[in-house]
């Protein structure tokens, strides 16, 4: 019967995963017999010639290491039996690197329990999170992210988007938008942003805003209203997505957990990097119910604060909703139903009456404008 | 038990003789096929609690069976999932291994193996999830890797820098650390890049010639997307 190997040598020569030998502690030090060999061959280290430290993957191992160059051996002994007797045995110079060794494997193993126990509490607390607090946690982890960050994100996507669009430059659909924009904006109490909005040529009936303030309108949706009032609607209430942060709570939603590790942490990159891959997808973002209600609201306050004839929003979205259009593709991230015009008129009806100043452009003109300038739909 | 592995290189089995009454730890899911004295036993390492934190813990996919050449002895033959090589390594009582979960194909009855849990960084960003396999004990341990499997041999406080998707699996004398190989770790963590091992000896680091993530993509682009 072969003795039972109780600790690993490692050294030139050897075996790199380690000889397995047989280590027994004595008064002068360490016998030391490799295995495998017969006749047994004993090599006796002493204490003196020794160094001792705590080793391995949980610091839970004794490594003692003895002799130079070639010749250098590295023992790794587990076996606490035979860890405690080495420590009884060792003189008291060798006795300083043994307690811190221990106070290592002391550290490791309340390190392990501490890990335990906050693995535990992290998972419940995500399991509460999940069950009753995911909201919380978005709003929370968006209420901290910077203003740029939200402007270096849209910014990319946005520029990204008109890269492959036909913008309108100029002319009397362009200032029309610029003049609604400047209406709304200059009512907007403590406004961070610094509203951008493109024109871009195309049939489509749509408009949309990315976080950070750039909003695009569709040379379709401009078509299909019948007065610049019902585009300031809409125009308002996609600049009200982007006050409310609505796009960002989405992109934190889909993002998840790692998003918001990333902006607890002010990794930028990573939120951006993680973002960009959502790329085109925040443009036609799906908004939630909720997040549309308030948008439809805290939009037809503004419009009614820079006194724009908030029935306009009000009109255009009644119309859109009846007409069975399946270009109208506001409808895709924006489904109309009647209880949301309902609410919009118990909102307007709750509103102090203002007298609405008219815009200064004719509406005829901006979409003859627009016929002109785009190809015939 | 006596282990030998046929058809060596990409799509290897193994070969495994019990003698009458002994058993052999596989990986579930791994019997291709066995002599008629054989037996599954569905027990679980660890008793019920141990199976059931296992299951909750290390994932479904580590529920080893129990093969006992219950009725004389006979052979077992094993194969891993993925195609890639089979190793075979001897645990001598001193010798240990932590193996990442899908490593595992069999371990002879002297094999323990508890699941381990990582450091929070480590099993969070480490790839090879949060739970690793810690195999001690004595007999033959069989290994199996996504490609050719490469060892890495380190001697004391020498170093050796792996892409942690490659990990099989290394030897407990071996210390480690997850170090990120570029800025910003949260793109790094989805990019499936960027997140290496730093390996520091004595010990030896098995890996593996492919990458089972960036193989499970390179796939998905062939398949057709249904809603
Ligand atoms: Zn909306």
């Amino acid at each position: 019967m072969n003795p039972i190997p109780n600790a690993l040598c490692f050294g030139d020569g050897l075996p790199a995963s380690g000889a397995p030998c047989v280590v027994a502690v004595s008064v002068e030090g360490l016998r030391v017999s490799p295995m495998g060999e017969s006749p047994v061959v004993e090599h006796v280290v002493a204490f003196a010639d020794m160094s001792v430290e705590a080793g391995g993957l949980d610091h839970d191992q004794l490594v003692v290491s003895w002799g130079e160059g070639s010749s250098r051996r590295t023992l790794y002994l587990k076996d606490p039996a035979l860890i405690a007797a080495f420590r009884r045995a060792a003189p008291s110079q060798l006795t300083a690197h043994l307690e811190r060794a221990a106070e290592q494997v002391r550290r490791a193993r309340r390190s392990h329990r501490l890990l335990w126990s906050s693995a535990v509490g992290v998972l419940t607390g995500l399991v509460l999170f999940l069950w009753f607090g995911s909201d919380l946690i978005v709003e929370w982890a968006v209420a901290r992210i910077p203003i740029e960050w939200e402007q270096k994100l849209g910014e990319s996507v946005y520029q990204d988007f008109l890269s492959k669009e036909t913008i309108l430059k100029e002319g009397p659909a362009v200032s029309a938008v610029q003049e609604m924009t400047q209406r709304l904006t200059e009512k907007i109490p403590n406004n961070p942003y610094t509203f951008q909005v493109s024109v871009v040529q195309s049939p489509v009936v749509n408009a949309f805003a990315l976080p950070g303030g750039y909003v695009v309108v569709f040379a379709g949706l401009m078509n299909k209203a019948e007065s610049g009032e019902e585009v300031a609607g809409v125009l308002s209430h996609e600049l009200n997505h982007v006050l409310q942060r609505h796009g960002l709570e989405r992109m934190v939603k889909m993002l998840g957990l790692a998003a918001v590790v990333g902006i607890v942490l002010g990794d930028q990159q990573g939120v951006l990097g993680l973002a960009k891959q959502l790329g085109m997808e925040l443009a036609t973002l799906k908004f939630g119910r909720a997040q549309e209600t308030e948008a439809d609201l805290t939009g037809l306050r503004l419009l009614s604060d820079a006194r724009i004839a908030p029935d306009g929003m009000i009109r255009f979205f009644e119309r859109l909703s009846e007409k069975d259009d399946a270009r109208v593709e506001l409808f895709s991230t924006h489904p109309m139903s009647a209880a949301r015009a309902e609410r919009l008129k118990a909102e307007l009806a709750a509103l102090p009456k203002q007298t609405p100043n008219p815009f200064t452009f004719e509406w005829k003109q901006v979409q003859d404008s627009l016929a002109l300038s785009g190809p015939k739909q | 038990m006596k282990c030998e592995i046929l058809y060596p290189g990409a799509f290897p089995m193994v070969r495994v003789y019990l003698d009458a009454n002994e058993t052999v730890k596989a990986e579930s899911g791994a019997m291709v096929a066995a002599s008629p004295t054989i037996d599954i036993e569905s027990k679980m390492e660890g008793g019920f609690l141990g199976a059931l934190s296992r299951k909750m813990l290390s994932g479904e996919k580590f529920f080893f069976q129990t093969l006992r050449a219950s009725r004389g002895a006979g052979e077992v033959l094993l194969a891993p999932t993925v195609p890639g090589e089979i190793v075979l390594l001897e645990l001598d009582g001193v010798n240990e291994y932590m193996v990442q979960k899908d490593g595992f194909l069999a371990g002879a009855e002297g094999v323990k193996i508890e699941s381990k849990m990582q450091g929070l960084t480590r099993g969070l960003l480490g790839g090879e999830g949060f739970f690793i396999l810690k195999i001690g004990g004595t007999g033959q341990l069989v290994l199996n890797s996504f490609g050719a499997i490469h060892k890495i041999d380190l001697k004391p406080n020498e170093e050796y820098i792996v892409d942690n998707s490659h990990l099989v699996a290394w030897t407990s004398t071996t210390t480690y650390n997850i170090d990120k190989a570029s800025s910003g770790w949260i793109a790094s963590l989805t990019s499936g890049e960027g997140l290496v091992c730093r390996f520091r000896g004595p010990g030896v680091v098995y890996i593996q010639s492919r990458n089972p993530g960036s193989f499970g993509s390179w796939i998905r682009q062939f398949i057709p997307v249904s809603e």
